[in-house]
């Protein structure tokens, strides 16, 4: 029998360790969580879902992340393709450039929100030192530590942080695309505008989706920086679903109600990855 | 390929040979930390064994300690925790009982946080830093306009507007970024005004009037704060009273060293320590108390327990005394020596007697958290005060209910 | 002129992107003193080795850094010994219908669970194991995080490598295996090079497992220990600066050496999704 799954299934013993592997450590959790977000202090509840609905908290973590979403990743989106057309362009020294804008998105996380406290501070960090050696009145900028301010902070660091990821993608996808069509624009007197908008951007679409997606999965579930440079403060300034369900989960020790948050997240990801795909499949 | 795998098993086998050390010791990063540190340093030197200290910052502590708790998996021998943890890690019987009672020169405020059920029960804990709150005052600027230290709130109202307007400064500096923070400075104002935030019957009373008042008071008060105060945490307000800015304010005797360095301070001698204001009435500190305990799942529990009753004799708290720590023994706050060099003894020693500690329930972070926020909403002006204190009330009310 | 232009945005970029890496550095030599002057010293000061000789002091940040070092390694090999094999049995053997496409999705979408999901579950697993607080413990859980990414790449690899190499050498008498390591993979080593650099990066990185998984300093890695330094109340700026250069530096000399390969990899595993 196992000669015959053999023969017929070859690719099977190269492949089961590694799905064996994924099975054990990936679908126990998933069981568990499962069971324990709907599991309330008599059995079976949907108690930890129902409270979903009503938790402020929640609500303004959700709004916060989606906020911090859009706007790091529109920024980071339009800085990058900047950035990759830029270098692209250059007759010399694009490895050069390449290289050291890749930098920022290498460092563990935890190194960028240690440089970015050391710039944020507000009594002894660089950036009001600057500010301070041109003469502005540093009082009232608390970066991170105010509550007015401390959300676009940390998008700040996002931004500095993973444009790069953005930057590098793209700019592969430039290397990659084929050169005679754009030749044949150019010899029929296309302006750079007109080249970029009808043959560059249509051919690049794959990647433009690849990128957001995949960089847009991640901020959905954005933690360690935050975790670090504010806890999600002041106060819940910037707090975030990942970091909610964290306090939830290990502050508060309520792990149904953590589980049911991080499926609720989970569903709106994958709800949000399959809009996108399919709105990039129309316009296409 | 094969090379790899021989990579492989020698760095597993390099990594087991580590000896485990005699004692693991989970400690706040922070100056109440640090005395501890050098205790169990010596400790381990006496005893020529390693003792291993995990220092975390205050929030992760208390998470890595709770995971450890209620899951027994023993990696720390002694934990050290703020007071109000103490309910939720003394359940279940997630900590050790202590073998033997602890002896009567320790405070009773601070013994009473180490029982289970709150000062009746066995003892589950030692107290080893002896926090609570002092009320700092400039006593230079009251003394120039006349004027007595402030026993009422009132009168710290009156004063702040008084002197600050005066001086240029700030009457008043608190604290009152949400969670911990603004908690921490707004109890002792809501029980001087008769305020509790739980009846008799255990429900949540935080929107009683007496409440509602006592938040348009602490807006009445935030007047005279510095801008930006909702944000504040503990070392923007010492910040305030060391750059010489602010003229009062509620704080922990941890920074009555900073007061007096002159590297540090701009105020170095001019500031008094004296008990937090009364209002309807009597004003009370809150206690702060740092405990030290064993957990169930410890596998050194007779060693932990040797180190814990060492350190906290009367002659290491001495030692821990003059490294910085306030003391929970009588006898070391009115040790001559350490009298003559910390002038706030008797004042602390007045305030750690009486101190109140925050409510006794296992669900206090999550309380503390949901209240904080609304406090420190209504001190931003964002919601009025009587609807911070409904929401609040409701928050803590759900937060008891789910939990029943 | 234009030209011009271009250099200069683009040296202004470069300069955004590294100037605050440089302050890391700046801040980790200087002496306490130099640290807040204003206006900033960004070149002239004395510089100092002694915040490096503090962290080092007393043995924790050294044991994390050997913690570091031997997770991230050894679960990058684990993740390329299994993932190697699964990605080219995937695309090279025969599946019946499009079961090959239907597992490599599967494979992938394990890495879209949230952590948060997952963390307590294998919390409780590993405690159950005795595996908690171990170095072997985190090995696992790296090794599962980073196989489908190897999956993903190197499938991306093997799809460009022609049939008919491992297929002559199967003639000659190699068997599957044999062709593999023989034939097939000195084709794809720069794939094989630009995977491990990203898996090794993504372990040495990695920190809410990490934070919850490990309690002591005998598994607590670099990330974590960092974290516990940063306190709310008193930073100690030089030291933290110290530390995180220490962790910065072996994952920029590694994307370094290995960065010819990185962006064709990822242009090639990664673009092609």
């Amino acid at each position: 029998m196992i000669r015959n799954l053999q023969r017929s299934l070859p690719g099977v013993p190269w492949v089961a360790p590694a799905v064996l592997l994924l099975l054990t450590l990936t679908i126990y959790p998933l069981i568990y969580s499962v069971k324990v977000s709907l599991t309330g202090p008599a059995g079976f509840s949907l108690a930890h879902y129902a409270r979903l609905v009503q938790d402020r908290f929640f609500l303004q973590a959700l709004t916060q992340t989606l906020l911090y979403t859009a706007v790091a990743l529109s920024i980071e989106f339009v800085l990058g393709f900047a950035l990759a057309l830029l270098i692209d362009s250059l007759a010399h020294g694009r490895g050069f450039f390449r290289a050291g804008l890749l930098a920022p998105m290498l460092l563990p996380p935890v190194v960028v929100a240690v440089i970015w406290r050391l710039i944020y501070n507000p009594q002894f960090g660089v950036l009001n030192g600057m500010l301070r050696g041109f003469g502005v009145n540093t009082s009232a900028l608390t970066w991170t530590s105010g509550e007015g301010s401390a959300l676009a902070s940390v998008i700040l660091v996002d931004v500095w942080e993973w444009t790069p990821f953005l930057f590098l993608l793209l700019s592969a996808g430039l290397q990659a695309l084929p050169q005679e069509p754009l030749e044949a624009a150019r010899l029929d007197g296309a302006s750079a505008w007109q080249m970029f908008r009808d043959i560059v951007l249509p051919m690049l679409k794959p990647v433009i989706v690849l990128a957001i997606l995949l960089r847009a999965m991640d901020l959905l579930r954005i933690f360690d920086q935050i975790f670090i440079l504010t806890q999600g403060g002041p106060g819940f300034a910037t707090e975030t679903v990942s970091l909610y369900i964290y306090r939830t989960a290990f502050r508060f020790f309520n792990f149904g109600y953590a589980a049911a948050m991080s499926f609720l997240g989970l569903a709106l990801t994958v709800a949000f990855a399959r809009s996108l795909m399919k709105v990039m499949r129309v316009a296409r | 390929m094969r090379a790899c795998w021989c990579v492989v098993a020698m760095m597993v086998l390099a990594g087991c040979g580590n000896e485990p050390p005699a004692l693991t010791i989970a400690i706040n990063a922070g100056v109440e930390g640090d005395a501890l540190k050098a205790a169990a340093a010596e400790w381990g030197a006496r005893n020529r064994t390693r003792v291993d200290i995990v220092e975390l910052p205050y929030a992760n502590l208390f998470e890595k300690e709770l995971l450890d708790l209620t899951s027994r998996t023993g990696a720390y021998d002694i934990i050290m925790m703020d007071d109000p943890w103490f309910p939720r890690m003394a359940e279940n019987g997630q900590l050790a009982p202590l073998e033997k009672q602890p002896d009567a020169d320790f405070l009773t405020s601070c013994l009473d946080v180490c029982r289970e059920p709150y000062s009746t029960g066995a003892f589950y804990a030692l107290p080893y830093v002896g926090n609570s709150q002092l009320f700092f005052y400039r006593k230079d600027l009251f003394d120039k306009h006349g004027m007595a230290a402030p026993a009422t709130w009132s009168e710290v109202l009156a004063a702040g507007k008084k002197i600050g307007a005066a001086e240029k400064m700030f009457g008043y500096v608190m604290r009152a970024a949400p969670g911990n923070a603004v908690i921490t400075d707004f109890m002792p104002l809501f029980w001087a005004f008769g305020a509790e935030m739980f009846d008799s019957s255990g429900r949540a009373s935080v929107a009683s009037p007496e409440a509602i008042e006592c938040v348009r008071f602490m807006l009445e008060l935030g007047k005279y704060s510095p801008p930006g105060y909702t944000g504040f945490n503990a070392d923007e307000v010492s910040g305030h009273l060391l750059q010489s800015t602010a003229v009062m304010s509620i704080n922990w005797p941890a920074w009555i060293a900073a007061m007096d360095d002159p590297a540090r301070s701009k105020v170095v001698g001019k500031i008094a320590f004296t008990q937090v204001p009364s209002a309807g009435r009597k004003g009370v500190a809150e206690l702060g108390a740092w405990l030290l305990a064993i957990p169930a799942g410890s596998k050194n529990k007779a060693r932990a327990a040797d180190f814990l009753f060492w350190a906290t004799t009367p002659e290491q708290m001495k030692e821990a005394a003059l490294r910085g720590n306030p003391p929970t023994r009588r006898s070391v706050f009115l040790d001559p020596e350490l009298r003559a060099r910390f002038r706030a003894f008797p004042a602390q020693l007045a305030s750690l007697e009486t101190a109140r500690p925050r409510p006794r329930t296992p669900l206090w972070n999550e309380i503390e958290n949901a209240f904080g926020i609304r406090i420190s909403q209504a001190n931003a002006g964002s919601i009025s005060p009587q609807e911070a204190l409904q929401r609040a009330n409701q928050e803590i009310e759900a937060i008891v209910q789910r939990a029943k | 002129m234009r030209a011009a232009v271009k250099y200069a945005l683009a040296l202004v970029a470069l300069a955004v992107a590294v100037a605050p890496v440089y302050w890391l550095v700046t801040i980790s030599i200087k002496h306490d003193i130099d640290q807040f002057a204003v206006p900033p010293l960004w070149f002239r000061f004395q510089p100092t080795a002694r915040h490096y000789v503090e962290i080092f002091g007393d043995g924790n940040l050294a044991r994390s850094l050997w913690n570091s070092t031997f997770v991230a390694s050894v679960s990058t090999m684990l993740a390329m010994l299994l993932g190697v094999p699964a990605a080219y049995g995937l695309e090279r053997l025969r599946w019946p219908q499009d079961w090959s496409r239907k597992i490599g999705f599967w494979i992938l979408s394990t890495r879209m669970l949230p952590p948060i999901v997952t963390i307590v579950p294998l919390f409780l697993m590993l405690r159950g194991i005795g595996l908690l607080n171990s170095r072997l413990g985190l090995i696992l859980i790296y090794t599962t995080f980073n196989l489908p990414f190897v999956v993903w790449m190197m499938q991306g690899f093997f799809h460009e490598v022609p049939r008919e190499l491992e297929e002559a050498a199967m003639m000659d008498g190699d068997s599957r295996m044999g062709a593999l390591v023989r034939v097939v993979l000195p084709v794809t080593k720069p794939g094989l090079a630009a995977t491990a650099v990203f898996c090794l990066i993504v372990a040495w990185n990695e920190f809410l497992f990490a934070l919850i998984l490990t309690q002591t300093s005998a598994s607590t890695t670099l990330p974590v220990a960092i974290a516990s330094r940063v306190t709310q109340y008193e930073i100690k700026w030089g030291a933290m600066s110290a530390a995180g250069v220490v962790a910065m530096v072996p994952v920029l000399v590694f994307a370094g050496m290995a960065q010819r390969y990185l962006v064709r990899g990822l242009s090639l595993g990664g673009v092609k999704g």
